[in-house]
């Protein structure tokens, strides 16, 4: 795929992107090429630093994996000393993926971001399955969802993007509330809450012992949330959920989706991203509308 | 400098009962790594994450593991025949920090914990280090039948050779230098907890192996995670807060 494409504001350097979570803050993912990279969604972050969830964190089940990290990072003051600096001398856009335990806490993290030099836009994490606060909650409920989404849209001028979770009845609910409020993009989506015994212990696999679901178990799960999303609202939805591959993006683009982030994948391979991008230049012609 | 490289299987050889060392062409790995450092190796087909192994030995163009059946990517790397390939991410990891001597390296292994141990009695002897090897498992038949060092010591949980009880158990007093050590978790604690100084080589449960996932949270007295991946998996073993890792990782058949 070549040339930069518009998605909600954001400039993208090409259709992949780096989920939140799977990339670090940019600066970590070795043997990646990112001259292929669309862009980047930073790992989640808070305004004051998190310690994270106890060991152990993830569990491999079939085609997937549970992750239950728990938004650990550094808070939003070191990110913008350690990492802004860097993102402002790249070639290619990044996103922040907001989370907070409030409604305030939201607000109150994209107006310190707002005009920080690197960072292109605004990721609301109103889906982390991981946390006890806040997270998910906040994307269980239409007025919840609007609420954040329109706290945050009113404290900066970046574009703001929505992450969906799947844990929903109807997510087009969600998505349309989302986009009456503000957004200017939604990513669908986020993990699934799953469970796994370890029948040693006879305990939960994970200290947290619930995680959320990953990998190329979820893709026929996600491709179809996408797909409800793209036809609820008019603005561009960023498909996610087990892209391993240029044919897996592919689904999510066919399903209506403007873009994609790869995460999972990016674990087993650094350069997932690269060889997704590679790979879809066979499929130009599809992408192409019809006369 | 990490590598990504298709890696055939060149070689095969049983060390103990139910233990294997595997060795995978792989040269800009095994030119480079030290010891405590791992390599992450995919297999296709296979399960969908990569597995962790720490290098036991380097040896021209030639990295080699160490392992047993425990799970379904072990069974899978055991199925592997010769010139079938892997993907091979490595080297990564910090491994041990070594002073050059004169001076003394004891290194303590438990079971699979030799894994780390070849290399770090080569680097210790380059840097003109005297090597003392400690080696405990269950019984005879899981000994490592491999070791390298000046001397050697065994220890075995029901007695059949060496001292009758734990590697712990059977380091000499004249023999405690600079202490590296490697093997089950509770294993560590207790290394750690009569040699703070100590430098450990933990394990984990891993996802990326690159940094980025968090999945190999290692809880540190400093209060923080980090990350076995990146900051490990070797660290000073008083800077662990052993309470809070997993005592064993529970894909083993047992413990």
């Amino acid at each position: 795929m070549s040339g930069s494409l518009d998605v909600g504001g954001v400039r993208l350097k090409s259709p992949v992107m780096a989920a939140s979570g799977t990339f670090g803050y940019g600066t970590e993912v070795p043997l990646c090429d990112r001259r292929h990279l669309g862009g980047i969604v930073s790992k989640g972050i808070f305004l004051q630093p998190r310690l994270g969830t106890p060991p152990p964190r993830i569990a491999e089940t079939p085609s997937g994996m549970l992750n239950a990290i728990g938004l650990q990072g550094p808070g939003v003051e070191a990110l913008i000393r350690d990492y802004a600096p860097q993102w402002a001398s790249w070639d290619f856009p990044v996103l922040v993926n907001v989370n907070g335990e409030t409604v305030g806490e939201y607000a109150e993290l994209a107006a310190r971001l707002d005009g920080v030099l690197g960072v292109s836009g605004l990721e609301i994490n109103i889906s982390c399955p991981n946390v006890r606060e806040g997270g998910m909650f906040f994307g269980n409920d239409p007025r919840s969802a609007a609420a954040v989404t329109s706290a945050v849209r009113q404290r900066t001028s970046l574009p703001v993007w929505v992450k969906l979770t799947p844990a929903v009845t109807d997510i087009t609910e969600i998505a349309r509330a989302c986009e009456e409020a503000g957004a200017d993009a939604l990513s669908a989506v986020n993990t699934f809450v799953g469970m796994s015994f370890d029948l040693q212990s006879r305990q939960p696999r994970l200290a947290f012992h619930t995680g959320g679901l990953s990998g190329p178990a979820i893709r026929p799960l996600a491709v179809y949330l996408a797909h409800r999303t793209a036809r609820a609202v008019s603005i561009p939805v960023v498909g996610i959920g087990g892209i391993a591959a240029a044919e897996d993006a592919m689904e999510f683009l066919l399903a209506g989706c403007r873009a994609v982030q790869v995460g999972t994948a990016t674990f087993v391979d650094p350069n997932a991203i690269g060889k997704i991008v590679e790979g879809l230049r066979r499929y130009e012609e599809l992408l192409r509308p019809p006369d | 400098m990490t590598y990504d490289v298709p890696a055939p299987l060149v070689s095969r050889r049983k060390v103990a009962r139910e233990m294997w060392v595997l060795g995978f062409e792989a040269a800009p790995i095994a030119r480079t790594v030290m010891a405590g450092q791992f390599v992450n190796l995919l297999m296709r087909p296979g399960p969908l994450l990569r597995r962790p192994f720490s290098v036991y030995r380097a040896d021209g163009d030639v990295v080699e593991i160490v392992l047993s059946a425990v799970g379904e990517g072990t069974e899978r790397l055991l199925d592997l025949t010769r010139g079938e390939l892997v993907s091979a991410l490595g080297p990564l990891g910090r491994g041990f920090q070594l002073d050059a001597g004169p001076g003394r390296v004891t290194l303590i292994s438990g079971g699979l914990g030799v894994a780390p141990m070849p290399l770090a009695a080569r680097d210790a002897r380059a840097l003109g280090l005297e090597v003392a090897w400690v080696h405990g498992a269950r019984t005879q038949a899981e000994l490592c039948s491999e070791a390298d060092a000046d001397r050697y010591y065994w220890a075995t949980d029901d007695g059949s050779t060496g001292v009758h009880g734990s590697a712990l158990d059977a380091v000499p007093p004249s023999e405690v230098g600079h202490v590296l050590a490697c093997g089950p978790n509770r294993m560590l604690a207790a290394v750690a907890a009569r040699w703070p100084d100590a430098q450990v080589a933990v394990e984990t449960y891993m996802g990326c192996g690159t940094g980025v996932c968090l999945g190999c949270a290692v809880p540190r007295t400093s209060g923080v995670y980090d990350r076995a991946c990146t900051e490990g998996p070797v660290y000073r073993a008083g800077s662990i807060r052993w309470a809070d890792l997993p005592a064993h990782l529970h894909y083993r058949v047992t413990a």
